[in-house]
Formats: structure tokens, sequence, C-alpha cells
């Protein structure tokens, strides 16, 4: 294809753009502006909104956070008390247990004097009557 | 091997043979009587009481919390606290003969070192009664005692192992049960510390 130079010339010389060629821009430019309007707030939201406004514009999430953390509280100091509890009980047990063994030794160390005193009488009076020297009451005595 | 080296395994050995002297003078006034339990199943009563450790501490400590007003306890107190070990066993037959000469050889022959004493020997052979005190002596102290009954129908042997006041011991009253003063209970709980029948 072959262009001329007037053919160029024609192609590329200034036009008039018509009247309403400014207030369809100015209204494109309008437009474009509200369209750009929210994504330029949400940042603004995002660095202004503390965690504790996330919080109060969800109540039901922080209703359900707030009772799920007071359950496992509860839960928690449940099991805790019952694990006292239950220390406290074997603590008992055992102390109950080590007084009735203290008792049982107690028994059988007065058991075990009361035989040692008993035996050691019966050999210190047989060996004085042995040594007894009138044979006849020493038979009686035996 | 220079001098230092030889007087050092020198000071080593003289302490190792110390340290099990030691061992052996708070340990040999314990006798050795597993041998008798054998004589379980023929005796009509058997009493066995192995009181030593922590076990014979616990009821040293219960008997001293009790209220020393009495003179009783006042006197199990003495005698109990300075005491390291107590061992009876005591065995009561239906018939005559149930243990063999043996049997008491085998304790006799633990009393044959020269730190045991034999202080009281009484022995009517017509009823085969042999009965005998045995003290074990450390320095002016008595470290031990044995008292060995062998009759025709009973075997006893009680040892007792620590500081003995055998004055105190042998003139004990008879109910000693602290929690059972007033009672005639003594020989009740006597038998009810017999293991086995």
């Amino acid at each position: 294809m072959h262009f001329s130079e007037d053919d160029l010339r024609e192609a590329l010389k200034r036009k008039d753009p018509g009247e309403g060629f400014i207030n369809q821009v100015m209204a494109r430019v309008n437009q474009s502006a509200s369209e750009n309007e929210p994504a330029l707030t949400k940042p603004e939201k995002k660095t202004n909104g503390s965690f504790m406004a996330w919080w109060m514009h969800r109540p039901a999430w922080a209703m359900a956070v707030a009772a799920v953390l007071l359950l496992a509280f509860g839960i928690g100091g449940y099991q805790y008390s019952e694990y006292r509890h239950r220390e406290d009980i074997r603590i008992a047990h055992e102390n109950q247990q080590r007084l009735e063994e203290a008792e049982r030794a107690r028994d059988q160390a007065i058991m075990a004097l009361e035989i040692a005193r008993a035996k050691m009488n019966h050999v210190l009076q047989h060996a004085q009557l042995q040594a007894e020297p009138n044979e006849k009451i020493r038979r009686q005595r035996l | 091997m220079n001098l230092a080296t030889r007087k050092l395994t020198q000071i080593l050995i003289a302490a190792l043979l110390c340290f099990s002297a030691l061992r052996g003078h708070g340990q040999d006034a314990k006798l050795q009587l597993a041998n008798l339990d054998k004589l379980s199943e023929k005796a009509a009563r058997v009493t066995d009481v192995t009181l030593d450790g922590s076990l014979l501490q616990f009821a040293v400590n219960l008997i001293e919390k009790v209220d020393a007003e009495d003179k009783d306890v006042e006197q199990l107190k003495s005698i109990i606290k300075n005491l390291k070990g107590i061992y009876v066993k005591s065995f009561e037959f239906d018939a005559a003969s149930q243990y063999s000469k043996g049997d008491i050889d085998a304790i006799r022959s633990q009393l044959t070192s020269p730190r045991w004493t034999k202080i009281v020997q009484s022995i009517e052979k017509r009823r085969n009664e042999y009965n005998e005190i045995y003290v074990l002596k450390n320095g002016d102290k008595v470290g031990g005692v044995v008292i060995l009954v062998a009759e025709a129908r009973e075997l006893t042997v009680v040892n007792l192992v620590g500081e003995v006041p055998m004055d105190k011991v042998a003139s004990l009253e008879r109910h000693l049960a602290p929690g059972e003063k007033h009672s005639d209970k003594p020989k009740q709980k006597k038998e009810s510390g017999h293991d086995q029948e």
C-alpha cells in the first residue's frame, strides 16, 4: 500500500473533538475517582481499627471466644481442684498408713520387750533356783 | 612407687580396715535366725518380731510421743531409745522334741566370738531345758543381748541390738502397752502378735 505525503498530512492534521469532549473527559475522571475511593479507604480502616475494634464489630465471635475461654478455665479449675482433692486424699491415706505401720511397730516393740523381760526373768529365776543348795526346795520350786 | 604414694596407699588401707571394722562392730550383735523359720510349720504358736531401721524408729517416735507421766512408759522410752534392732523368734510346740540340737547349735555358733559373754546359764537336763543369756560388750556398755530359752516344748531366741539396759528390761512392768494401760489386755496383745498358728 502506498501513501502519499498529502494523504499523511490529511490524516494527521488537527481536528476539532467536538463540543462535549471536555465534559466527557471530566465525567470519566470523576467516575474513575469514585471507583478508586473504596480501595483507598480500606487500608485507612485497617490502620485505624484496633484489635478491640475488630471484636466490637464481631460480637458473635467475641461471645464465642469468651465462652470457650470461660469453659476452658472452668474445666481447668475443676480438674485442678479434683487433682488437689485426690492429692489430699492420697497424702491423708499415706499418713494413715504410716501411722498404722508405726502403731504396729510400737505394739511389736512392746511385745518383744515384754517377751525379753519374761524370758530374762525366767532364765534368771531358773539359774537362781539351780544355785539353791537345798535340793528339796529347788525341786519344789521347779 | 615413690614415698608419698606408698604413704597414701597405707593411709587408704588403714581407713578401709577401720571402716570395715566399724561396720562389723555395729552388725555383729545381730544374729542370723533364718534357720529357725522351718520350725514354724511344726509349732503350735509362733512369735516372730523383726524390728530395725525405719520401722523401729517409727515405734520409738510413737512411744516418745506418749505422755511421760507414767513410770512404765518412761522406762520403756529409756530402753527403746538406744536400741538398733529387736528380733524375737519364739516357737511353742504341742509335743516335745520338735526342734533339733543343730537348731540351737546354729545360734550358739554365732555367739562364740570373744566379744560375746555368756552371763547366765541354766541347764536342767532331766527336763531338757537349756536357758542362756549372752551379752555383747562394747567397752563398758552392752552392745547387744541374746536370750536363748530352749525347753522341751518351747524354743525362744530374743536378740536385742544396741545399748541394752539389762536391769531396766528385767524390771519392766507387765502392762506396757501405752494405750492399754488400764485394761487387762497385755496377754491378749501378746497372743494377737503371734503371726502364725
